[in-house]
């Protein structure tokens, strides 16, 4: 074809994508609304093997090329990825976006990269130099930077098969459907032995990046519900004193209450 | 329900249905030069020079030195510019057009194109703004005995926002010159001899010289009512130059940065009370006009002319001024001024019967104008007002008052709820004497030998279904069945002028018409003959004059009535209402098509909500529209109101077809009021509320100064 | 340079352009498939919705070169079909058509709902049809229409 060019399969993609200066095109509901003059696309979109969702030892391992609507309706992919991607625009947007392309594409309104920061989920990277695998709070590196090289294609979200039932999401758009993200939150809880062990809590929408603060969770893992529910005015300050969010289509200061609120809703409905 | 009440299948739906109506946009584009605009980059400056590259063959740059007759479109006065004259007055003002034959090689010439500007300082807010287009003031009573004598007054003050028509065609106008000469015209657009009246002046020819038709069109609200004229203009001045057809279709970012829309307001409302009653009103109403004066003059007299609302009370002062800023143009919306006043005086009367302690629907009962009482205008209402028995239609399908009394109680929780009500009117047909001293519309009816029958008439098909009411009409007097009366798009070169499609008057003037001329015809009738009759505007004979420089007398014939209810649960954590129900009871008349009018009131009450809670829009400190895609502005999807329910409630006017009123634009025109009464109940407290739209943002920042 | 193939309507048609172009441009210029509108070519407003071997697609998203080796439906091709015809009626029914902008669209996003979902409920209809956007209707009468077709046409989806 003119000036793009086709795979039928992932060697066949690694190889066009180390010999040739192309942009990914996994599902174009990004890439043709910035409609990029004069670019060359590697089209992704008849590589059957990153269409496939597998299961193996600790991981969901979710094909860059599988659509939301896809995901959808796969008994596998745990409720919290599907609450986010039934949210994603409406139908035909979710018949063509796929996972490696709402990566790809780099926003912090990502709804399912939300999700994938908020679980521990990693990215699984292929060159024909061979593949790294990264967690994917690695990955972006700011606004609209990752860390993939000119000859790398992301082929799998691998999400954490356990440790995903407990959980809080939110998203805020503009309206109830064909919306994108103005604040999404995305809360993963667990506990064992009576102590807190997980209490991710994912912010999107709101700054460069998604936001998690690994630091700030800590203050409440290995805390009894109890010593939680005590901390839990200085574990919310301590957000409130870190979070600087960006304005955008809504202020900051609104992004930074509807953040807090729903921090705030997503311990109270686990106990703290 | 009445014989001409029952639904069809309407005359455009096979060909809309089956994708084969060829909009302005679906011509083949052989031959055909793409016009696309060089627009200004800021709000106001000289400008010193335009540098164009060289054009390969076949391209052409047009401006203003191109307009063979007048640079001024004609619209109601004539300052805007057909291309900008020495200075731009706002970001996105055609400068110049190129056009060619490759859509790509003219985005590149353009990107090319170099404009050394003198940067003046732009007027951007309009609480300074000092440039007064229009300025009009009405009173009667003595509203300074009122204020002396009353229990207590209030002044508070309303504002809203932009709202944009979102058609979900966007403008576009194509221009072909024919043999003889002369310029044909055609596309998108409400007003097919607005559009005949401008390209005329434009190109300095005769009227015979120039033709408009009008194409499928992909919806209107009033934003193809001004602006295809000066498009038109553009085009045709373009396609004379290069001596080949050339089209025009915007892009949407294009569409919502560049065309009129809603114009923005500030309301400030003086009110006396007396004994539980409104006394009197000092009103004063700033419309944002933008850069040129287009339809503001008429949207302002609409806006001031419902100001006091629906309620009757002898003291009133109104001050409207329409300003003028560097932004886009304001222009024609559904419900042309009357939603900013309405919305304004409807939370006004909200706000007075709380800190009465009273309930605000009994507040506004007690206040209601009824039958014989005086306009605003001093005019009367002719006929009945069935808004009491509306209210009760509205209450019984939603249980408006014992949900306003519940949810007037302290509520906890994250989730929150609140009903709102609002009242209005709708007053069809152009105002004042426009019908009878401007307008004068004309119709004829063709009935050819084969005993077919052509309505001849100006008003365009928009999606409101004139093409199948004009012919029930026709038809239902003639006793002909309907596939035996047809009404085509308008053509200026074959249909007499009828008159504008807007106003919500087509129905209710020209359908009047029709059928006076279908009666005429009747009487006529000879078999197998070809024959035309006529018929003229003729202003009903119980109209008290109104008279514009006052502001006295009828300023429309009757009203069409609306009462809304809307229902929200707020999230208090995020600050979104959610809208549980939206219930509506309208009386525009008897309904020339059921399932018509419904979609008329259901689709124009969504737009309303739109208006009220999501479609936001304004411009930065420059004077750049920000919110100018379909990302950013936001109009309602299927999922945003499910629980939408419109009910019809008939009051006949004796002078409309078999008792119709007009009907378009009744239905958005109260909806702010009652969706933000709405959301300040839900918010509780003390809380008052002074503009649409009213956001998830805005919310939650009330309730954080609540929490303070 | 291979021309891009793919299946139009049921015909095996090959573009010669850009695999970098709109499939809404090149269904709307080259093969003339005026039906399939552009509303805001962002993706945003479903206007121009196609169905992509069966599955309903903004054309304005859709690089040719994506489209290589699809079958494409616009209305051009469903509108000869059984199932147009029984959404043909359902919608006249109710007039839920105003303007008609949407309406390719909208009755190619039903198609593709109905043919997952063959009795829906509302909220189903709702949500099947929640990127086609209307400025008319207020959509009441679309969702009607819809439901119409689905128990009308029993056995058709």
């Amino acid at each position: 074809m003119v000036n793009g060019y086709a795979a039928a399969s992932l060697d066949e993609a690694l190889n066009l994508r180390a010999s040739h200066a192309v942009v990914p095109y996994a599902g174009g509901t990004d890439l043709m609304v910035e409609n990029r003059p004069n670019v060359t696309y590697l089209f992704l979109n008849k590589v059957s093997e990153l269409q496939q969702i597998f299961e193996d030892g600790d991981y969901l391992r979710i094909g860059a090329g599988v659509t939301f609507t896809q995901a959808l309706s796969d008994e596998r992919v745990p409720q919290i990825m599907k609450d986010a991607v039934a949210l994603i625009a409406a139908p035909a947007i979710r018949n063509a976006g796929t996972f490696g392309g709402n990566l790809g594409n780099g926003s912090a309104k990502a709804d399912s990269v939300l999700i994938e920061f908020a679980a521990d989920a990693k990215i699984r990277l292929q060159s024909l130099r061979g593949e790294r695998i990264v967690p994917v709070e690695e990955f972006y590196l700011g606004r609209k930077k990752l860390d993939l090289s000119d000859d790398e294609l992301i082929t799998e979200v691998l999400l954490p098969k356990t440790g995903l039932d407990l959980y809080y999401y939110q998203k805020v758009g503009g309206r109830n459907a064909l919306a994108i993200s103005r604040v999404s939150f995305a809360g993963v809880f667990a506990q064992q032995d009576g102590k807190i062990s997980n209490l991710a809590a994912a912010f999107g929408a709101v700054a460069d990046t998604v936001l998690r603060y690994r630091d700030l969770e800590a203050m409440l893992l290995g805390k009894t519900l109890e010593e939680a529910r005590g901390l839990k005015a200085e574990y919310l300050r301590a957000y409130g004193d870190r979070m600087v969010l960006t304005r955008g289509r809504v202020s900051a200061e609104y992004r930074k209450t509807v953040c807090m609120n729903l921090l705030n809703e997503f311990l109270t409905q686990f106990g703290i | 329900m009445e014989k001409i009440s029952e639904s069809v299948v309407k005359k455009d739906h096979a060909p809309k249905m089956s994708g084969r109506s060829v909009y302005v946009g679906d011509y083949s584009g052989d031959g055909v030069l793409t016009g696309k605009f060089l627009r200004s980059t800021l709000a106001r400056a000289k400008v010193l020079g335009v540098e164009v590259p060289p054009l390969p063959d076949g391209y052409f740059y047009v401006d203003k030195t191109d307009v063979p007759g007048d640079n001024n479109v004609n619209i109601v006065l004539d300052d805007t510019p057909v291309f900008a004259r020495d200075t731009v007055e706002y970001i996105g003002e055609p400068i110049g057009m190129v056009v060619g034959p490759e859509e790509q090689v003219v985005d590149r010439l353009l990107s090319e194109i170099k404009v050394a500007y003198e940067e003046l300082a732009p007027m951007l807010d309009l609480r300074k703004a000092d440039t007064v287009f229009f300025n009009y003031e009405y009173e009667k009573g003595n509203l300074e005995k009122a204020f002396a004598e009353a229990d207590k007054v209030y002044e508070e003050e309303f504002s809203t926002g932009y709202q944009d028509q979102t058609y979900l065609e966007p403008q576009g106008m194509m221009a072909e010159p024919e043999e003889n000469g002369h310029m044909y015209v055609h596309g998108s657009m409400q007003c097919a001899y607005y559009v005949h009246g401008a390209v005329m002046r434009a190109l300095g020819c005769r009227p015979d010289e120039v033709h408009i038709l009008q194409d499928v069109t992909g919806g209107g609200f009033g934003g193809k009512e001004a602006f295809p004229s000066i498009l038109g203009c553009q085009v045709a001045v373009a396609a004379r130059k290069a001596n080949a057809p050339v089209r025009c279709i915007f892009g949407r970012r294009e569409d919502l940065e560049f065309t009129s829309k809603r114009h923005p307001s500030l309301c400030v409302y003086k009110v006396a009370v007396k004994n539980g009653k409104v006394t009197g009103m000092d009103i004063d109403v700033k419309f944002n006009s933008g850069a040129y004066t287009t339809l503001s003059p008429v949207v302002l007299q609409r806006g001031i002319i419902c100001a006091s609302g629906v309620y009757s009370f002898d003291n009133l002062h109104v001050h409207g001024r329409a300003l003028k800023t560097n932004t886009t143009p304001s222009g024609a919306y559904r419900g042309f001024g009357a939603p900013q006043t309405f919305f304004a005086v409807e939370m006004m009367m909200n706000h007075i019967a709380r800190d009465l302690g009273l309930d605000s629907l009994q507040f506004k009962e007690a206040n209601l104008a009824r039958q014989g009482d005086a306009t605003s205008t001093s005019g009367k209402y002719h006929f009945p007002i069935p808004l009491p028995e509306m209210i009760n239609e509205v209450d019984r399908a939603c249980d408006f008052r014992r949900k306003h009394l519940e949810y007037e109680k302290p509520q906890t929780g994250r989730y929150r709820k609140g009903i709102g009500m609002a009242l209005w009117f709708h007053g069809a047909g152009f105002t004042g004497s426009g019908e009878r001293d401007h307008i004068k519309a004309v119709c004829k009816l063709h009935k050819y030998p084969d005993g077919t029958v052509e309505v001849l008439a100006s008003n365009g098909e928009i999606g409101q279904g004139l093409r199948t009411t004009f012919p029930k009409i026709v038809a239902h007097e003639l006793n002909l069945p309907l596939e035996k009366v047809y009404y085509n798009h308008p053509d200026t070169a074959r249909v007499p002028d009828s008159g504008p499609t807007v106003a919500s008057r087509s129905l209710m003037v020209v359908g009047e018409l029709l059928r006076r001329a279908a009666i005429k015809l009747r009487t006529q009738w000879i078999e197998g003959e070809d024959q035309i009759v006529e018929e003229h505007f003729r202003e009903p004979d119980f109209m008290i004059p109104f008279y514009l420089d006052k502001f006295q007398g009828d300023a429309y014939p009757t009203y069409a009535w609306g009462v809304g209810a809307i229902e929200v649960e707020l999230d208090t954590c995020t600050g979104i209402s959610k809208i549980l129900g939206a219930y509506g009871s309208f009386d525009v008349g008897t309904p020339i098509d059921y399932n018509i009018v419904i979609g008329q009131m259901e689709g124009g009450y969504l737009q309303g909500i739109g208006y009220a809670s999501i479609e936001k829009m304004d411009y930065d400190s420059k004077g750049r529209i920000r919110n100018n895609s379909f990302s950013d502005y936001l109009i309602p999807t299927t999922k945003d109101v499910p629980n939408l329910k419109c009910m019809l409630h008939v009051e006949q006017y004796p002078d409309g077809p078999y008792g119709a009123k007009g009907a378009g634009e009744l239905p958005l025109v109260g909806a702010p009021g009652a969706y933000v009464a709405a959301v300040e109940q839900a918010i509780g407290g003390k809380v008052s509320l002074h503009h649409a739209p009213f956001t998830a943002e805005d919310t939650l920042n009330v309730m954080m100064k609540e929490a303070e | 340079m291979d021309a891009i193939r793919f299946v139009l309507n049921g015909q095996e048609v090959s573009y010669e352009g850009n695999a970098s172009d709109r499939l809404l441009d090149v269904l709307r210029d080259t093969y003339r498939a005026t039906s399939v509108k552009c509303g805001c070519k962002e993706g945003e407003c479903g206007a121009c919705s196609v169905l992509m071997d069966g599955v309903l697609v903004n054309s304005c998203c859709v690089a040719m070169g994506a489209a290589s080796g699809s079958s494409v439906t616009t209305m051009e091709g469903f509108r000869e079909t059984k199932r147009y015809a029984v959404l043909d009626r359902a919608f006249a029914a109710v007039s839920a058509v105003q303007c008609g902008f949407c309406i390719p669209g909208m009755v190619l996003a039903a198609e593709a709902l109905l043919s997952k979902t063959p009795h829906p409920t509302e909220d189903e209809i709702r949500e099947g049809l929640s990127g086609n956007l209307c400025r008319c209707t207020g959509y009441n009468a679309i969702v009607n229409a819809v439901s119409a077709a689905a128990k009308e046409g029993n056995g058709l989806w």
